[in-house]
């Protein structure tokens, strides 16, 4: 090997996630030089490569060219393994070709097509749904086991078993890396597989997302770090020519609008901001921009999915700058045709806030009334808080105070908790004031 | 001024349940540390050695063995070394105390360069 290019400059620093993104580009890379059933062994070849900088660049300082480096140090190690594993055999002199042949910075051209395959891989419609997840974090994301299980908040035994079958069904049905044959002119029966292929990919992105934004701010880092990943792989996915479809760019635009709300969620003190009460300055504009622009390009052609009606309403938000201004009306006519579409009880709790300013509070308790008998929704805390939200508007205090109460048996994470707690005691001091 | 070398013995199998985020925070809380080194002025030098076991030469009635690796108790390795500059053992132990090395369970083994024959 080369002695490594060393960095003399000693304020170097790297790029955020640098090796996290590294890792999903070279396995993604090495998954497809390799073939997929030698997934674990692309795992552990970059691995071994980010082993290795950690025990160089201590001593040695940060290299001209991190990325360029852990490359360099990972075909290595990959050709190396190649003359170990016996199983290559008849391929290992192409593989290796192919290894030596490959520029050091930019290993698949076009950049992010080995990521993209890889996406596609892990998301197929064949694999268990859980296990798509997974694996789609643990080989593009770059995250770890234990990332992944916090993350989830699953035991990191879980996850490393989904991560084993996937793996194991992934080497027995000789999936590959290919990306679906779309496009292909005349051809429905490819634009149809590729829709369906296209669609599992974009639910695992926006499960990421939602899983991520669930978090709140600052809660935990790893968990807010799946907003930035799935906004990542999304922008990958809509940005390619290959893989770019109208569907794309809607979640790209509705995450990327959700995201840049992110700063203004939580207050000084820790404290869940609602939408309305939020300090709009404090929005990520770059992000509103992003969001406008997919936004736009969502709008080329007839296709018209949730996601574009979940943005069109994030772009509504989003475009007002003054959450007295909000144009209700049309976020209602929205969630109408959201409901009309998904028929999701989650969506028409939502569409009951958006009706309450639009006909007042009594309407939208009648609206969600039904929505008590809906078992999917049983466990849900959002339910019995926007019931009494809804109940303190309507002047009934009491009322409002025992739906608190009620949403507390749910199980939420911690600042939505103390929300919570804050506005039943809100309504149990209107409640006495109200008596005396 | 004196001069110290800070050895840093590590056990490399640790590394391997370490996710690619820890490992990148891991490195710049050495270039951190590091960096205050330079700029202090005290850093003389710092290299790695080789990931291998190195080979150990014994002399022994006019023959030498040859033999792999250090012969250790432990599955630490000296992954690699820092010369400094101090005035006293103590100088040196405390700009050695907040390496992340030790943050991570690694051992640190401070020695003074003797150089007393030069003078």
């Amino acid at each position: 090997m080369m002695p490594a290019p060393v960095s003399t400059d000693a304020t170097r620093v790297m790029v955020d996630h640098l090796f996290r993104n590294r890792a999903g580009q070279m396995v993604a890379y090495l998954t497809r030089i390799f073939g997929a059933a030698h997934l674990d062994l692309a795992e552990e070849v970059v691995q071994d490569a980010l082993v290795k900088a950690l025990q160089q660049w201590p001593f040695s300082g940060i290299p001209d060219n991190p990325g360029g480096w852990l490359f360099r140090v990972a075909r290595n190690g990959a050709l190396d393994a190649l003359r170990r594993h016996a199983s290559f055999r008849d391929k290992a002199a192409e593989i290796a070709r192919e290894l030596s042949s490959a520029a050091y910075d930019a290993p698949d051209d076009p950049p992010g097509d080995d990521e993209l395959r890889m996406m596609f891989m892990c998301c197929h419609p064949s694999l268990p749904r859980d296990a798509r997840v997974a694996l789609s974090l643990k080989t593009v994301g770059g995250f770890s086991v234990p990332e992944i299980a916090r993350a989830f908040l699953t035991a990191e035994s879980a996850i490393a078993q989904r991560l084993v079958r996937a793996k194991r069904q992934i080497r027995e049905t000789g999936l590959d890396l290919e990306l679906p044959g779309q496009r292909a002119p005349g051809s429905s029966e490819a634009e149809d597989g590729f829709a369906a292929r296209l669609e599992s990919v974009l639910e695992v992105i926006y499960l990421l997302f939602n899983e991520g934004y669930a978090a709140g701010s600052g809660e935990d880092l790893v968990r807010l770090d799946l907003c930035g990943e799935a906004l990542r792989l999304g922008r990958l996915v809509a940005d390619s020519p290959a893989t770019t479809a109208p569907a794309a760019h809607a979640l790209v635009a509705l995450m990327a609008f959700q995201a840049a709300r992110l700063p203004a969620r939580v207050d000084a003190s820790g404290e869940l901001v609602l939408l309305e009460d939020q300090d709009r300055s404090l929005w990520d504009a770059r992000l509103t921009a992003l969001g406008f622009h997919h936004f736009g390009e969502s709008a080329e052609g007839p296709v018209k999915t949730p996601y574009h009606v979940q943005a069109a309403i994030a772009a509504v938000h989003a475009g007002t700058a003054e959450a007295a201004h909000t144009p209700w009306d049309r976020i209602l006519a929205l969630y109408d045709e959201l409901l009309a579409m998904t028929s999701s009880p989650v969506v028409a709790l939502n569409r009951a806030v958006a009706l309450s300013k639009v006909s007042g509070p009594v309407d939208a308790l009648a609206a969600i009334a039904p929505l008590d008998a809906e078992p999917a929704l049983a466990g849900y805390y959002l339910l019995p808080a926007v019931k009494g939200r809804l109940l303190m508007e309507a002047g009934d205090p009491a009322g409002a105070a025992a739906a608190y109460r009620a949403a507390l048996e749910r199980p939420c994470a911690e600042p939505e908790r103390r929300f919570l707690i804050s506005q039943e005691t809100r309504s149990q001091e209107k409640q006495e004031i109200k008596r005396s | 001024m004196p001069k110290y070398m800070l050895l840093l013995h590590d056990d490399p199998s640790g590394f391997a349940s370490v996710s690619p985020e820890q490992m990148q925070q891991i490195i710049e809380k050495y270039m951190k540390w590091g960096n205050k080194l330079r700029t202090s002025g005290v850093l003389i030098s710092s290299d790695k050695l080789t990931g291998e076991p190195g080979r150990v030469m014994r002399g022994k009635n006019g023959q030498v063995r040859v033999t792999d690796g250090p012969y250790s108790e432990t599955k630490e390795v000296l992954g690699g070394y820092y010369t400094i500059q101090a005035a006293s053992y103590d100088e040196a132990l405390d700009r050695a105390r907040d390496c992340p090395h030790l943050e991570y369970g690694g051992t640190i083994e401070v020695r003074q360069v003797d150089d007393m024959m030069r003078k």
